[in-house]
């Protein structure tokens, strides 16, 4: 190699190196009326649902309302959105879900107490849509639900009235309550245990979600909640394309630089 | 509805249920000595959530009853009986929460006081109101009332629940909470007009009395078929178990032929099939007079009988409706007719004997 080409090589090498490092990381997909969900290497800062890291993950403001049940009082609901953001490992996905409601209820120890209770909903087939009111029987929903009084369940639903807890459920729960706002984190497994449950998959997928809440004092319960339509839940493919691309730049570097080191080395040794 | 027809009369049964259990009450028996609230509370709701729990309560009328003021929570169906009113959830307390005594004080920090309930712990319980009653000295009244679930034919627990946890069992009609089914969201304890779902909150799940039916399929003691536990433990033997279509026994006679055997609050229209015999009392006193032991019973000196009855009629329609006017005007006949020396069937079905009380194996397959 001549000496004007290996000094080419270098600058370049530096140029790209440098380049893909200052400039700003690929700006994330603006979901509309989505819940995007952002991949990250560990949950450092998100291990609590008022973990440090959660400022910095993009928020899905959703509006809620009466589901329109068949039970009395249905339309008597208070909770008017939901706050959700999202983010997965390789391993699993963390929803936390945010809310305002003035009234921290925690238990069901008399028959008039009725707890706060938080639920997602998902297709057990991740690409379909099915009846948003808990599903059908051809087309069956998972239900992930929270219980202020200290379950958490993972539900299968083919229609109103059928929700079914399942075997060995994956789901944990974590829940937070901080002026006036409940903050209830869902991990779950990407991969499911156990048949007619939802994959999250590992590649960018939109899947359908949806969200529903009850104000234990205001006595809601089973059909009379504040509930969601269907919306986009964006999965985000592996380590976003850029930081892949950092790792391209730095092995060559690292290839070329050896080159070039080698190089020096052999004419120095030459002359 | 199926009919089952029968010599006279047409049984009403609920779609679907082959036969109905029904229990047959006579009011004019009951002691309120509470032996069937014990029963059936060491059988079915001595712990566990239950504690709260009377499956079976005897509660005293003019009264509160339990939970208190049950009768005006609501529940039950419209006058058409086709859309279920929703009604509300009984106040904790008003069932009566156990009182908390003062154990601590006596038994670790040497108090001398007496064992007694602690300050304000007792100001309510079950039958709080016991003996109370209504009306003047010296025509005051009351009487008890025993109560359980009464397996209605139109339960309006049944259409409240969203999940269909309670079902009526098809072989007799006998309604249960299918605790697999159950999440505990209450609508069937706010749809029984006559609160007889109870919430449990350690179990989170809703539970009612369940007409024994492990007794009435022989898993009872000695492996025999016996009737619940609140008839059989009864003293005075008032309670008759049997089925409402079985047209030869004492249930279908009271309450089908001779139609002395009442329902509870008919106007909740869930068609209960626990039946009352109404309470007869001694006719008013027109003073301070004592009734003697003569036959008929006469009053000593100023105080003197009149033709007004004690428990007054309207308050007996109030709970048992209309029909109860024939009833009791059938029972008067009947017993002038034994009186004047004749034969009355009725009187002797009211009289009968353990035998003819418990029929509960007619409809088994031989
Ligand atoms: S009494 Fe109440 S609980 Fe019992 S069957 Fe009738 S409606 Fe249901
Ligand atoms: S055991 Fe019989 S007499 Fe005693 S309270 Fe019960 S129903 Fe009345």
């Amino acid at each position: 190699m001549k000496r004007n080409e290996l000094l080419l090589v270098g600058v370049l090498a530096t140029l790209i190196a440098g380049a893909a490092v200052l400039l700003p990381p690929i700006a994330e997909a603006q979901t509309e009326s989505g819940v995007p969900v952002e991949y990250v290497d560990n949950t450092n800062g998100l291990e609590t649902p008022t973990g440090s890291g959660w400022e910095e993950i993009q928020t899905a403001t959703l509006p809620l309302s009466s589901a329109g049940a068949d039970v009395p009082s249905a339309n008597d609901v208070t909770v008017e959105q939901i706050q959700v953001k999202a983010v997965r490992t390789n391993s699993q996905i963390r929803i936390r879900m945010s809310w305002t409601d003035p009234t921290r209820d925690m238990s069901e120890s008399s028959v008039r107490e009725f707890d706060d209770n938080v639920a997602i909903q998902l297709p057990a087939d991740g690409e379909e849509e099915p009846p948003i009111a808990m599903g059908s029987p051809e087309n069956p929903v998972n239900i992930w639900y929270w219980s202020g009084s200290g379950n958490s369940e993972e539900l299968l639903a083919g229609g109103p009235g059928t929700t079914t807890p399942v075997n060995e459920s994956t789901l944990r729960t974590e829940q937070a309550y901080e002026n006036g706002r409940w903050h209830v984190m869902f991990t779950r497994p990407l991969d499911p245990r156990g048949d007619a449950r939802t994959t999250i998959p590992r590649e960018a997928t939109d899947l359908n979600i949806a969200f529903a809440v009850w104000n234990g004092s205001n006595m809601e319960v089973a059909g009379q909640k504040s509930a969601s339509q269907w919306h986009r839940l964006a999965v985000s493919s592996g380590p976003p394309p850029y930081e892949r691309f950092l790792w391209v730049v730095a092995g060559v570097m690292i290839v070329v630089t050896t080159l070039l080191t080698i190089e020096g080395i052999r004419r120095t040794g030459g002359e | 509805m199926s009919s089952h027809s029968s010599r006279n009369e047409t049984v009403d049964l609920a779609d679907g249920v082959d036969h109905q259990v029904a229990m047959v009450m006579d009011l004019n028996k009951c002691i309120g000595c509470q032996t069937c609230t014990i029963a059936c509370k060491t059988n079915w709701t001595d712990s566990g959530g239950r504690e709260y729990m009377y499956w079976n309560n005897v509660e005293t009328k003019p009264g509160a009853g339990y939970p208190k003021d049950w009768e005006e929570l609501g529940g039950g169906w419209d006058d058409e009986g086709e859309e279920r009113t929703p009604g509300e959830l009984p106040e904790q307390d008003d069932y009566g929460a156990p009182w908390d005594f003062n154990h601590e004080q006596i038994m670790y920090e040497g108090s001398d006081e007496p064992l007694r309930p602690m300050d304000d712990a007792a100001d309510w319980a079950p039958n709080w109101d016991e003996d109370e009653g209504a009306g003047e000295y010296p025509n005051s009244y009351y009487f008890y009332l025993p109560r359980i679930c009464n397996h209605c034919t139109h339960p309006s627990c049944v259409e409240a629940c969203p999940r269909s946890a309670l079902y009526k069992r098809e072989e007799d009609g006998i309604v249960l909470v299918d605790q697999d089914r159950c999440r505990g969201y209450r609508y069937c304890v706010e749809g029984c007009p006559y609160k007889k779902v109870y919430y449990n909150a350690m179990k989170k799940k809703s539970e009612k009395c369940i007409f024994c039916y492990p007794r009435i399929e022989g898993e009872g003691p000695e492996g025999e078929v016996r009737g619940p536990a609140c008839a059989e433990d009864c003293p005075p033997q008032l309670r008759m178990v049997g089925y409402l279509d079985d047209e030869d026994g004492p249930i279908h006679k009271l309450v089908n032929e001779y139609e002395v055997a009442v329902r509870l609050h008919p106007e909740f229209r869930t068609e209960p099939n626990v039946y009352y015999i109404p309470p007869f009392a001694p006719p008013t006193h027109t003073q301070a007079g004592e009734s003697t032991d003569e036959e008929p019973p006469t009053h000593t000196q100023a105080g003197e009988s009149t033709d007004e009855e004690r428990i007054p009629r309207e308050y007996l329609e109030e709970l048992f409706g209309p029909q109860v006017h024939d009833a009791l005007d059938t029972i008067n006949r009947e017993r002038e007719r034994v009186r004047r020396g004749g034969e009355s069937e009725l009187m002797e079905l009211l009289n009968s004997d353990r035998s003819e009380k418990y029929r509960l194996e007619v409809f088994n397959e031989a």
